[in-house]
């Protein structure tokens, strides 16, 4: 392992890793376009130019691997002279239109420039080469003049999604990039070129002139899209969402994540959200206060004994299924999670970046709690033997389910956690308004068997709470106890609970999650065997 | 630290002097109000306090040359407000060259405190402030004014323009509606302030 010494800091890195790495692990920020820590190293923009002692010209930081007793200085008045260079030469035909670009803000030219540049542009804006603008790639907005040519956009195309989308045409001031014919980016994974593109080259569609990024504030969570567990920032404004972004996870997701986990947040605030409690005896429905929903879906429960059923959903959080669980156990019920195929598909790959088959985030939770006991046919040929008098859903799946209908017309009683409004919870007695996945604080555990926090960026709507304060409460009323008031205590109920999470803590977990040991018959080993 | 007595002498005699001095200013004044009509008070609201050029009255929006707003929706002044009384929603022109404008371009004239920060924050010499200042409104929402509000400022041929970048900081040639409608209906142009 070479050791080395960046401005007066010694570091030993592992064979291999370039000088901007071992900067960064010191924490020292070399200046750069070009070089993305998930992308192939092309060190085309030449801004990550440090001195290295006893070779004659600067260096990339980016290309030059750390040798044994290598000295570098980033900040010496060489070093400094470059950066300033390099940085006008990139400006002479940027059209600083700053004020209209969404980027700015967080736009490498601009904080570059006030870090190293604050020099007075030599090329007046009318002799600027003019380029394309406003050229709408469906999810991407490209802006010529705003380019920089690192290639980054490029080399995210031919690395990671394989599609090849994005080349350079034309040579010298001309060069810019483009699609074949202008055609749209039809991938995936096109909002990751908005966040790859270090300039406001390539823009979001979805985010553009929303708001400016210097207003909104972020919470580190988990996408709840697919057993992925992507890493995402939740961007807020106001208490509400605004934007999500990938949050870097080498581990899980790098840098990246799809357009189908990036559309999520559009699901949080909208006026179908189930915002209070509603109850159906015989007569209509009736809008009631959460706490008398409670008492009365206790009350029926109570009557029924151990003729119950509860189904927990894999889209809920590990504090959930276990607060479910618990339930569970003070009922004496039958319990199960398993509605439809997909879920058996916990490892399979939709596509080969992020995306797979199994769209709940938390199979390999329920799974590793224990809550694939009695089977959804069992439980439903129970319903339709008039053996289950109430039933509990986790979420309104079971209700979708065609084929599960005659049995449960059956059951005089069916209780729903739901999020959001639909057809199906007609076919419910009582509705309770459950948070989502960006209001709670919680754990979803990954097809890899990641253990991964998500924090809490907005208040639910209305009345409606996490899903382990519902279930809590019912077992209260039901007699039962259930010692946790906070996420963080239930999560330090279920460690004690399920053997396989010993040891873990909000605080173990930190913001990158913690993998556990793939276990027999989880999907990571599954995965590994094939 | 050693606490210090200070020994504060008290036993001062009232002169009559100085009530004779007090006196003699009041009847002056009352002197020149009844007899002179050199009134140091004027008769609002038929008199107006002459104001100078400066003065931060209530905001007014620039126009380009085909009378849409000047501005193109930065939200440099929404970020500089102290007060956060300026709300806005950009949206995109069909202009390739000017790309956004704001759709919604919202002052609170309730919360503003008229510091002029968001004249000094704006790139495009978009927001101005006028000279007016007899601000009256008999809801709250009335004096929430919108965009087009602000480009059509009624009362600035009564009060003229306020708070703006001086004449050398302009790099571009702005446009008043109000200020232009002024000339061509009424041929007045509001100058300096007498003083």
């Amino acid at each position: 392992m070479p050791k080395c010494t960046i401005d007066g800091k010694e570091i030993e890195v592992p064979q291999g890793t370039t000088v901007i790495q071992a900067a960064l692990k010191l924490g020292i920020h070399v200046p750069h376009f070009c070089w993305h820590p998930d992308l192939a190293v092309d060190g085309n923009c030449r801004m990550c130019l440090v001195e290295i002692e006893k070779m004659p010209k600067l260096q990339i930081a980016c290309n030059t691997s750390v040798t044994e007793g290598m000295v570098v200085r980033t900040n010496g008045e060489k070093a400094v002279q470059a950066h300033r260079t390099t940085l006008e030469f990139l400006l002479v035909n940027h059209p600083i239109d700053c004020p209209v670009c969404d980027q700015a803000g967080e736009c490498y030219l601009q904080d570059q420039y006030m870090d190293h540049g604050l020099h007075d542009s030599e090329v007046e804006l009318e002799e600027k080469v003019r380029k394309r603008k406003v050229v709408d790639l469906g999810p991407i907005m490209l802006d010529a003049e705003r380019c920089v040519l690192c290639s980054r956009c490029l080399r995210f195309e031919r690395d990671v999604t394989g599609t090849n989308c994005l080349e350079f045409v034309n040579r010298g001031d001309h060069m810019q990039i483009a699609t074949f014919e202008n055609r749209p980016i039809t991938h995936n994974y096109a909002g990751n070129l908005a966040d790859v593109c270090p300039v406001g080259a390539l823009l979001s569609h979805d985010f553009r002139f929303k708001m400016r990024v210097w207003f909104l504030e972020d919470t580190d969570s988990v996408c709840p899209g697919c057993s992925t567990g992507c890493n995402v920032s939740v961007d807020r404004r106001d208490g509400e969402v605004q934007r999500l972004r990938p949050r870097r996870n080498v581990e899980v997701n790098k840098s990246w994540m799809c357009d189908i986990g990036r559309a999520l947040y559009k699901d949080i605030a909208v006026p179908e959200r189930v915002s209070g409690a509603r109850l159906r005896g015989d007569g209509p429905w009736q809008g009631v206060r959460l706490a008398a929903a409670l008492d009365a879906i206790a009350a029926w429960f109570k009557g029924a004994g151990k003729a119950a059923g509860l189904v927990a959903s894999p889209q809920a959080t590990n504090e959930d299924l276990f607060a479910f669980r618990s339930l569970a156990d003070v009922v004496g019920a039958r319990l199960d999670f398993r509605v439809g195929d997909p879920q058996l598909k916990v490892w399979v790959r939709s596509d080969n970046v992020l995306l797979r088959e199994d769209r709940n985030p938390n199979t390999q939770g329920c799974l590793d709690l224990g809550l694939d006991r009695e089977g959804i046919p069992e439980i439903l040929a129970a319903c339709d033997a008039g053996l289950v008098r109430a039933l509990l859903l986790q979420g309104p799946e079971l209700l979708r389910l065609p084929e599960a209908a005659p049995a449960l017309d059956k059951v005089p009683f069916i209780a729903v956690m739901a999020t959001h409004e639909g057809p199906e919870l007609a076919r419910a007695h009582a509705v309770l308004p459950a948070a989502l996945w960006a209001e709670v604080e919680g754990t979803f555990t990954n097809h890899q068997r990641r253990v991964q926090r998500l924090k809490k960026a907005v208040p639910p709507p209305g009345e409606a709470r996490p899903g382990w304060e519902l279930a809590s409460g019912l077992v209260r009323r039901l007699g039962g106890s259930f010692g946790a008031a906070t996420a963080r205590e239930v999560f330090g109920l279920l460690v004690h609970a399920v053997p396989d999470y010993a040891g873990l803590d909000y605080k173990v977990l930190g913001s990158n999650g913690r993998a556990l040991a793939a276990g027999e018959g989880t999907a990571a080993a599954l995965e590994a065997r094939v | 630290m050693a606490t210090r007595v200070i020994t504060v002498d008290r036993n001062t005699r009232p002169g009559v002097s100085p009530i004779l001095l007090g006196m003699a200013l009041t009847f002056k004044n009352m002197w020149n109000t009844l007899f002179r009509r050199q009134a140091s008070t004027i008769q609002f609201p038929e008199e107006k306090r002459v104001t100078s050029g400066r003065y931060r009255g209530v905001h007014l929006l620039t126009v380009r040359e085909d009378d849409t707003p000047k501005c193109v929706a930065c939200y440099m002044c929404a970020t500089a407000c102290p007060a956060e009384c300026i709300y806005i929603e950009s949206g995109e022109r069909p202009e390739k060259t000017i790309e956004k404008y704001p759709t919604r371009f919202e002052i609170d004239l309730l919360r503003c405190v008229y510091c002029g920060f968001c004249v000094d924050a704006c790139p495009e010499e978009a927001i101005f402030m006028s000279r007016e200042n007899d601000l009256v409104g008999t809801t709250r929402e009335e004096l929430i004014i919108d965009r087009d509000r602000l480009i059509e400022r009624g009362k600035l041929a009564e009060f003229g323009p306020g708070y703006r970048p001086s004449d050398h900081d302009v790099r571009r040639p702005v446009r008043i509606a109000a200020l232009e409608r002024l000339k061509t209906e009424h041929g007045i142009v509001p100058g300096m302030p007498r003083r």
